[in-house]
Order: C-alpha cells, then sequence, then structure tokens
C-alpha cells in the first residue's frame, strides 16, 4: 500500500522563546521488509539557526535545530510517500509465557532490539502490581505468548474508554489505568506496563493510522492525529510483533511506523527545551491518504 | 611515709591510651595485631600525649576556627529543610605508613585502568556482555547507561579523569574496595580543607613530621586539565548543580582553589557544536568541564526530561568532540553495586591477573545459583538494590541486614529475594577497622572506612597521598555517613624519610602555564548586581526606619503628620513599620545572601560572613527590638553592620568586571531611593520637617550645614541631594559611577556608537543636569526614578542574558 502522508505540527508561545532547541523524531521510517521511504521532507519556520541530523539508540531518524533569535511559532512540517508493505501471515511459533524466560536467557546481545531494554522500569512505564495483576487475571498458563500479547490487548482495549479529553500527554500511566480512560498514548503505556509485569518484553512505536478506512470498514481511532502502538517481543523464533489496543489489532497495512523506543520518552515527536517562561499552545494535523494507482 | 598505690610519675603515652581497648576480632589503626601501637602512629601519640588537656583544646579550639572562618560546611537534609551543618571534624588524623600507602595506591591503579576498560566496552561493542561476562539485564536495566551516549569515543580517548575509590580494612588486617565512584566524586575539597584545618590542630607537630603533602596532587591535576584543551583559547570549567547542592561549597572552593570557573548549567550553551559560557562580553568556548553534576541531568533535550540543571545540546558538543567531560558521562554506570559481583572475573580475563585489591565479596541475584547462595547465606550478607551507586553501609532503601529488613516489609527475606531477583544484590557483611577518635576528651575506637583519589595525568594515574576518611559515630560499622551523624577526618601518609614541600605554584622546573584570563560568566554578573542593589536597598530601609523610630519615640503618629507620612512611605515600600521589625527587609537581606551564595567562587568567606551575619542580627532582632528609641539603636547596630560588609566588599574586591556590576546595582538603587525620597519628602505639600527627614535618612546632615549656611530649604535640599556631583549621596553623582563603570564594561569601547545601554544612561543625566532645583518638581523627580529603573531593564539585556 502507498500512502501519501502530511503532517504539522505547530506551537505557539505566551511569551517570545529567546533561544531554543529541540529534537524531532517526525518522518516516516525506512524498514527493510516492512516499510518504504520514498520520499520525504520535512520543513521547519522559522528558519533554524543550526540543523543537525542523526540516528537514535533505537535506530531513528532524529532531526536537532535550534533557534538563536526570539521567536513566537515554530512550525514542522513533513510531507512524505511511504510504501508500507505486506507482511506474510504471522504464523505463530512464539513458546508458551512460562517458557519466554528462557528464550529471553538465550539472548545474550545488547543491540537495540534486543528485549532486555524492553523488560524493565522506563521512564514513563513502571512495573507496577496492579497493572501485573490485571494481566495475570487474563492469561491462561497454556497461552503462547503472541496469544498472551492478544488477550492482553483486547482485554484493554475492552475495559479502557477511548477519550481524547480525559488525558494530556503528562497524564501519569497509572492514573489512565486506575481511571481506565485516555488516548493511544495511555492504552500503549498500559499495555506496555502489562506486558512487563508478565514478563513479555515491550515497546512503543510511534507513527500514523491511514485517514479514511478501506470501503466497508470503520474509520479507526486515532487517525486524525499521530498515533501509538504497542511492540512485543515474542521469542527469539517469532521476534517482536506490533499490536494497536486503541484498535484492537495486530498492527498492519493501515500503520506506518515513524519510531521505536521504550515508552513516549524515547520517541515524542518534538522534544524542546527553550529560554522562555510562560505557556504555549499547540496544533497537529494529520493526512494519511493511499495512493491508488 | 611510704608511698601506696600509683607510682608518681606516669608515662604520658600510657596514660593517654589507658582507656583504648580495641574491639576483639576488629583489627584496629593505631594498635597492631601484635597488640602494640603501630610505629606509623608513635610520635603523633607522644605528641598528644605530652600536650596538656589545655593545649589540646586550645589545637582543637584552632581548628574548628579555621573551618568556620573558611566557612566549610555540609548541607544535611531533613525532613523539612537542608540546613547547612558545621562541618565534623574528627580532631585525630587517620595515619597510615608509608609501604603499606604503596600497596593500596598499586591497587587502585589497576582497577581504575580496568575500570577504564570496563565502561569503554560499554559504551562501545558490548563484548563484555556478548562474550559472557556480564549479564546484559544489569547494564540494560542499569539508570546510569545512557543509551544516546552508546558509541560516542570521549575526545582525547579517555573517559575517566578523576575517580575515587571507597577502601576499609577487613578482619584480617587487608584492605578492601568497598565502592567505586567514577560519575563526579566529592570530598578531595574536603580533604584538603580536613588537611589545613587538622594542620591547625597539630601546627607544632605537622612541620616535623614526615607526612605527605597534597597540593602536589592539585597542581598536577589542575595542569592535566589545561592540558585537555585542544586551543588555547577553550577555558576549563567546574560545572555544578547549584548552591542547594549538599557538596556545593566543595564546588566553590576547589573552582578558587584551582583557579576554573564555576559554572551551572544555566550558564552554557551550545553553538553549532560548540559548548560556550555565556559572559557579560558574549559566548566564549569552553573546553573542558569538570562536572559535580550526575550525568542524566546534563542534557533535558536527549537525557532527563525534566532536569532544570543541564544545558540543551551538551550531547551533542560532546559528540562533535568540542568538550572533555572529567568524567565522560555515562561513567557514573561504573559505581552499580552489582558491578562487584563480576569484576574480579573480569579483571582476570582482561589483565591476565588477579585484581591487587579484592572488593567486597557480591553476588546478583540475577543468576538463579547465586540468589539461591544468597538464600542460604543472608545471614551473614547485606542485600539491597543492585543499581544504587552509595556503598551498603547507607542502607538508603529497603535493605535486609543480616537476615532481617531494614524496614517493615511484608514478606519473608527469601520471597524478597526471589521476587526481586536481578534488581538485589547481596555483600557480605563486613567489620570495618577501627581508627582512634576523641570523644569528651579520650581516645576511642570507631569504625573507618578512607576514600582516595586519582587523577589522570599524562604520565598516567596520580594518588593523591592522603584522602578523606569517614568514621563512624559510635563503635558499629553502619553508621559512616555523616548524614548519620558520622565525622570527617585527615588522613596522613607517613613516610620513614623527609617529604618534598609542595604548593600550588608551578616550580621553575615545570612549563610555563599561562594564567587564564577572566571572564565573568553571565550568571555571576547577574548575582553581583542583585546583590549590590539589595544590600543598598536594605540599608535604605534600615535607615528609614530608625529616621520613624526616633522619631516615634519623640511624638506619636497620631501627633505627628511626618511619622503617618513616613509609614505610609515605608509600606508602599513593602516595610510596613507597624507591627515591629518588617518582613521586607528581612527578606530583603534574604535575597542578598541568596545572591551572594550563588557566586561563592567569586566572593570573599569574610564577606559572606558579614552577610550571614547582618541576616541573622535582624532575625534575631525581630524578636526583641520594641518600638521607638529601642529599635532606633537597633537600626543603628544594623547600620554599622551593613557599613562593615560595604567597606570589606568595596575596600577589597578586586577592581574588575565582577565588582563593575556589584557597584553598577548599588549605584543604581541608591540614584532610586534618592528620586524617589525627595519626590516624597522634598515636596511642597510634604509635612513639616519631611526635609530634615531627607537630609538625615541621605546621611548629608553634616554637609549641608556646611554647604549652606542656612537652615534646609527645598533648593538646598534638591541641590544637595540630587544634583550635587560631589555627594555620594546625590542621583546626579550616582549617574556618573554608572556611566564610568560601564565605559570600561564589554561593548564600550573607545571611538565607537554609543551602545544603546549607553544612551540611556546618558539621556538620564542629561535630563536631571539640565535642571534645577527649582524646576526638578516631584513629578519630573518621579519620571526620572523611571528612567533610571528602565537602565536596569537595559544592563540586564545587555550583559546578563
Amino acid at each position: 500500500m502507498l500512502y501519501n502522508i502530511t503532517l504539522t505540527i505547530g506551537y505557539a508561545y505566551d511569551y517570545p522563546a529567546a533561544q531554543s532547541r529541540h529534537v524531532v523524531r517526525l518522518m516516516p521510517a525506512d524498514i527493510a521488509g516492512e516499510q518504504r521511504l520514498v520520499a520525504g521532507t520535512l520543513s521547519v519556520t522559522p528558519k533554524p539557526a543550526e540543523w543537525l541530523n542523526w540516528t537514535d539508540y533505537f535506530g531513528n531518524a532524529t532531526v536537532e535545530v535550534a533557534f538563536r533569535e526570539p521567536h513566537e511559532e515554530i512550525d514542522f512540517e513533513v510531507k512524505s510517500r511511504v510504501e508500507r508493505l505486506e507482511g506474510a501471515p504471522l504464523l505463530d511459533m512464539s513458546p508458551r509465557i512460562g517458557d519466554l524466560a528462557a528464550d529471553i536467557a538465550a539472548h545474550r546481545m545488547l543491540d537495540p532490539r534486543s528485549p532486555y531494554h524492553f523488560a524493565g522500569n522506563t521512564r514513563r512505564v513502571t512495573l507496577d502490581a496492579r497493572t501485573t495483576r490485571y494481566a495475570r487475571d487474563t492469561l491462561r498458563e497454556s497461552m503462547s505468548t503472541l496469544d498472551a500479547v492478544k488477550a492482553i490487548g483486547e482485554a484493554i482495549h475492552g475495559d479502557m474508554r477511548y477519550d481524547p479529553e480525559a488525558t494530556t500527554v503528562e497524564t501519569p500511566m497509572l492514573e489512565a489505568f486506575e481511571k481506565r480512560h485516555g488516548v493511544c498514548q495511555d492504552f500503549t503505556h498500559i499495555m506496555i506496563a502489562c506486558l512487563r509485569g508478565v514478563g513479555i518484553p515491550a515497546g512503543y512505536v510511534s507513527g500514523f493510522l491511514r485517514t479514511n478506512p478501506p470501503a466497508g470498514e470503520p474509520r479507526l481511532e486515532g487517525a486524525d492525529a499521530m498515533h501509538a502502538w504497542v511492540s512485543a517481543w515474542c521469542g527469539g523464533e517469532v521476534g517482536w510483533v506490533e499490536y494497536d489496543p486503541t484498535n484492537r489489532v495486530l498492527a498492519g497495512a493501515d500503520h506506518v511506523v515513524i519510531a521505536h523506543g521504550r515508552d513516549y520518552s524515547d520517541v515524542a515527536p518534538v522534544r524542546g527545551v527553550m529560554r522562555s517562561h510562560g505557556d504555549h499552545t499547540s496544533k497537529q494535523a494529520v493526512d494519511v491518504v493511499p495512493i491508488t494507482a | 611515709m611510704a608511698m601506696q598505690g600509683r607510682p608518681a610519675i606516669v608515662d604520658p603515652v600510657a596514660r593517654l591510651l589507658a582507656g583504648y581497648r580495641p574491639i576483639s576480632g576488629v583489627p584496629d589503626e593505631l594498635f597492631g595485631a601484635d597488640g602494640e601501637v603501630r610505629p606509623v602512629w608513635s610520635t603523633l601519640i607522644e605528641a598528644i600525649a605530652n600536650m596538656s588537656p589545655e593545649e589540646l583544646a586550645a589545637g582543637q579550639a584552632r581548628g574548628d576556627q579555621y573551618l568556620r572562618d573558611a566557612g566549610v560546611f555540609y548541607r544535611q537534609y531533613g525532613p523539612q529543610d537542608a540546613a547547612e551543618r558545621d562541618w565534623p571534624l574528627s580532631h585525630l588524623p587517620v595515619l597510615i605508613a608509608e609501604d603499606e600507602w604503596h600497596e593500596i595506591a598499586d591497587g587502585l591503579i589497576q582497577r581504575a585502568d580496568l575500570l577504564e576498560r570496563v565502561v569503554a566496552d560499554l559504551y562501545g561493542d558490548n563484548s563484555l556482555v556478548a562474550d559472557g561476562y556480564l549479564p546484559p539485564a544489569l547494564v540494560a536495566d542499569n539508570p546510569e547507561w545512557l543509551r544516546p551516549l552508546v558509541g560516542v569515543t570521549p575526545r582525547g580517548g579517555h573517559f575517566l579523569h578523576f575517580v575515587a575509590f571507597d577502601i576499609g580494612r577487613g578482619p584480617h588486617g587487608e584492605w578492601w574496595v568497598l565502592g567505586d565512584r567514577t560519575q563526579a566524586p566529592s570530598g578531595a575539597g574536603f580533604a584538603l580543607e580536613n588537611r589545613i584545618a587538622t594542620s591547625r590542630v597539630y601546627a607544632d607537630h605537622l612541620s616535623q613530621s614526615k607526612v605527605h603533602r597534597l597540593a602536589g596532587f592539585f597542581r598536577t591535576f589542575r595542569d592535566a586539565l589545561i592540558g585537555m584543551r585542544e586551543h588555547e583559547d577553550g577555558r576549563v570549567g567546574i560545572l555544578t548543580p547549584g548552591p542547594m547542592n549538599d557538596t556545593y561549597f566543595e564546588h566553590a572552593y576547589i573552582a578558587r582553589y584551582l583557579g576554573f570557573m564555576l559554572l551551572e548549567g544555566d550558564d552554557l550553551t551550545v553553538r553549532d557544536g560548540q559548548l560556550m559560557v555565556r559572559t557579560v562580553d558574549g559566548l566564549s568556548p569552553v573546553s573542558v568541564l569538570w562536572r559535580r553534576l550526575d550525568s542524566a541531568w546534563a542534557d533535558p533535550l536527549e537525557l532527563d526530561e525534566t532536569s532544570a540543571l543541564g544545558t540543551p545540546g551538551m550531547l551533542g558538543a560532546i559528540r562533535s568532540g568540542s568538550v572533555t567531560m572529567v568524567n565522560a558521562l555515562g561513567s557514573g554506570v561504573l559505581e552499580t553495586r552489582g558491578l562487584l559481583a563480576f569484576l574480579p572475573r573480569i579483571c582476570a580475563e582482561v589483565t591476565g591477573a588477579p585484581l591487587k585489591l579484592p572488593n567486597i565479596a557480591t553476588w546478583w541475584c540475577g543468576q538463579a545459583s547465586e540468589r539461591a547462595y544468597v538464600k542460604a547465606n543472608a545471614q551473614r550478607m547485606t542485600i539491597g538494590s543492585a543499581y544504587a551507586t552509595r556503598h551498603l553501609f547507607d542502607l538508603d532503601e529497603v535493605s535486609a541486614v543480616a537476615g532481617a529488613f531494614t524496614r517493615p516489609l511484608d514478606m519473608t527475606v527469601e520471597d524478597w529475594i526471589e521476587a526481586r531477583a536481578g534488581q538485589l544484590v547481596a555483600q557480605e557483611a563486613v567489620t570495618l577497622s577501627t581508627t582512634p577518635a576523641f570523644e569528651e576528651g579520650t581516645l576511642v575506637p570507631r569504625p573507618m572506612s578512607l576514600r582516595v583519589f586519582l587523577a589522570r595525568t599524562r604520565d598516567g594515574w596520580q594518588v593523591m597521598p592522603g584522602g578523606f576518611a569517614r568514621i563512624g559515630r559510635t563503635a558499629g560499622s553502619a553508621k559512616l555517613a555523616m548524614q548519620q551523624g558520622g565525622s570527617a577526618a585527615d588522613v596522613w601518609v607517613v613516610s620513614p624519610h623527609d617529604v618534598p614541600a609542595e604548593t600550588m605554584l608551578a616550580t621553575a622546573s615545570t612549563p610555563y602555564l599561562r594564567q587564564q584570563p577572566g571572564v565573568l560568566p553571565s550568571r555571576a554578573a547577574d548575582n553581583l548586581f542583585w546583590l549590590g542593589r539589595y544590600v543598598e536597598r536594605a540599608e535604605n530601609l534600615v535607615r528609614l526606619l530608625r529616621a520613624y523610630h526616633l522619631r516615634l519615640a519623640e511624638a506619636p503618629k497620631e501627633a505627628s503628620p511626618l511619622v503617618a507620612h513616613l509609614e505610609t512611605y515605608l509600606a508602599e515600600l513593602g516595610a510596613d513599620p507597624i507591627d515591629g521589625l518588617p518582613e521586607g527587609l528581612v527578606d530583603t537581606l534574604a535575597s542578598a545572601s541568596t545572591a551572594a551564595d550563588n557566586i561563592r567562587d567569586r566572593f570573599s568567606v569574610d564577606g559572606w560572613m558579614a552577610l550571614d551575619d547582618l541576616s541573622k542580627t535582624v532575625r534575631k532582632m525581630m524578636r526583641t527590638a520594641r518600638p521607638g528609641d529601642d529599635t532606633a539603636l537597633a537600626m543603628g547596630i544594623l547600620l554599622r553592620k551593613i557599613s562593615g560588609f560595604s567597606g570589606l566588599v568595596h575596600e577589597n574586591m578586586y577592581r574588575f568586571m565582577g565588582w563593575r556590576f556589584l557597584s553598577c546595582g548599588r549605584s543604581l538603587e541608591r540614584a532610586l531611593s534618592l528620586t524617589a525620597l525627595l519626590a516624597t519628602f522634598a515636596d511642597p505639600a510634604a509635612p513639616d520637617g519631611s526635609l530634615d527627614l531627607a537630609v538625615e535618612v541621605a546621611d548629608s546632615h553634616m554637609t549641608h550645614r556646611r554647604r549652606y549656611a542656612v537652615a534646609t530649604n527645598r533648593a538646598t535640599v534638591v541641590d544637595l541631594l540630587a544634583l550635587d556631583p560631589l555627594n555620594p549621596r546625590a542621583v546626579i553623582y550616582q549617574l556618573n559611577e554608572i556611566a564610568e563603570h560601564i565605559s570600561v564594561l564589554p561593548g564600550s569601547e573607545l571611538h565607537r556608537q554609543l551602545s544603546p545601554l549607553q544612551r540611556a544612561v546618558l539621556q538620564a543625566r542629561t535630563d536631571l543636569a539640565v535642571e534645577t532645583p527649582e524646576t526638578l518638581t516631584s513629578a519630573t523627580l518621579t519620571r526620572l526614578g523611571d528612567e533610571i529603573a528602565s537602565l536596569s531593564g537595559h544592563i540586564a539585556s545587555t550583559y546578563l542574558r
């Protein structure tokens, strides 16, 4: 499937920021066998005084920009064309969840995709008895790891209310969990906590969803903004599997990946620090349009 | 007559040591295993034994006095506050023989080299993990393993430049490493202060004894830091988290001692990959940073996003190779307790030899067999977080000591170990050796650990011949930390031969190193400017309050419109005099102290203590002073103290840029107070007596009498306090001062167009200079006051951002 994707993110400050520096991860990723970035441009207004391209630890394309002149607004605009490749149907060769620990132990490397990075506490996902108990309650011992991932994702989807007004980007994971509401970021963090709690390494994927569904299918939640879902490690044979708890589906041809990380903090679309005071407002617009040849 | 009982003459050494009983089964520093005083101690013990109790007490008082005069303190964190506490010096140093020290030094150098190889591997290709020498989870779950720095080789090739080790003497007399300090080890500056204070206690003895000096170590390291610069114009700075840090005193002290800038994260910025310090003269490159800030806080953009202490873009500057960090960001990963379990094997593997100094036996509970062993032997172990970096004696979170929890936990120790697994590490419970300490005049054995410092120089690692000893408060080993009432002691490495004298001054034979010309970071200038303003503001309030209470003593305010007028004026200044001494005065002095606190490295200790004394005095007066004469007298005392402070600062401060900012602040504040004073008390509608009050508050009574052969009238008062260019209490005088200071600050070079700040000052001066007492109405004065106030903003935007 081929998509044209446009994204604009804008910030407006109450008082001009004297200087600022930002790290942005907004460009769809290029992933062998899964997704091809055909073309993509990022434009930034006002014109940054510094612009650096680098790849972060987890392999995400990262852009760092700095502004030296006082500014009241910053706008980021991405235009890209992405080919999302159809994967082969997933065969469940994952170990039973009781045997996953042995699979992890057999892995001795610390490469960026190593399950060890995704097992413990990270900045925004802390293992907690409540999420772990919730996850345990949905599992049966005979389940394969992949089935366990799906079961937990389905449970979260069933119990949580999707509510864009209820949480913000700074709402702690546990608070969203206790109140059983939130948006894709909350769903994703909660599912990561649940999976890690039962020993399944899990990470965060930021990306896009196709805006309008194929004929006859419902519109997916979160399609009008950037989206997030879960990446779970299902053993050495199967590896990483991506699941979207907000929509109760395995991530597929409708999902376009931007970045992988342990939680939101690793892949925040725009992370900035400015010398300024006062508050700011932000806006975001996303359009993901399939190109029918 | 027969003498009974004791002989008349007692050996003084025997008398001194009569009550000293080492704990059985625990080695002692003073007494060797043979029960005899170790030879290294004999001359010091003899010297002490031959001092009278008065001499000894006087010596100890000298040591304490030195620490107080030097302003040495540490910050103790209580449940509510973080208070500054007097430095707890143990008045007896720990003595170690030179040959034994050489063995310790040898072992620690080997360990420092080993740690360098481990950290290079952890941020390099991770072969220790791949080859099975380190469990991957111990690295991946480690909060100090900073992923953004993986793959970044430090400029110059080394991660570690300044490290410390905590060591202790184990049950069989051998030395053990208790912990590795690689993040930003503190204590070297305190070791120096301990040395100076202890040498005051034993002034007569130390000059003849063969104790290795410390200055050479610091000189060598300073030269090494300067040598790390890639360009002549790059600067060396010390990066501090700021005055609220528990060891800030040491940061400021070391900065002063070594002659480097003390910088906070906000002083720094990054331009095209180059780290820069914001100075009053624009951006200036920084090439080497000795950081006392933990890595995670260094860059909010890529590390801890909540950090307000860091510099956005710092990691970019490191990646581009424009700055050397001492130590490299991420080096804190080596402090992890869990690593101690694996270092012996790693050492054998990478160096082909065993550790020369063993570390305390450690088991990581992430492995099933180790976990089982720990469960079976929990009785003789201390179990705590695998990722914590303090040593286990500090018991910083839930731990299990000898099979019991230090805090109640609703499970068994075995279940806890099973559940927390890789989060936990167990260490053999060791008993540390004891060393003598004075307790109410007698010597008692107290547990002791040493912190030893190593610096990388061109010729390899240098070990500071001495260190920082932590002495326990009680006989048990668990409470060495000063936060828990322990004390600190000097460490003497004693040679059988004479030792070379060392100073910070370079010897004639060493290569000449040019001292870096000073630059003034904008934040320091900002604090100096405001210090000048706050102190002047406080003085003005005190003078007004004195005038108020003097008049209150003569007539109740109901009967005196002048008193009422003054009361309103004070209230508008935030210093309502009705309820005793106003909070506004206390706050102003507190703000002055905060500003001074932020620049301790540039500010004389005497000046700082004078300011501290001021704040304390005011607080005391708030409780005791009664309205009227009593308060007037109290204000007189305060005035003298403020004058003392100002005299100290303005007499002694080096006439460089810092002083200019301090003086600008003072002049600006005084010019403002005077315009307001005149607008209020030289107004034609002001009550009777106002003009005399204005002259009194402006301290110009004598001058007025000499200059004008008449009683005060509006014209003479305005002439004297606004327009007289020779009266330091005149507005025009202070504006001239400001103009002069600015003319020598950066941006005011000769033969160039005026800067916006120069224009604004010139405008204000001109606006005032063309006035006469008759035309200078209250409205004009108020307008002039606004103009002067706006200069503050000009100064800030020109120099202080």
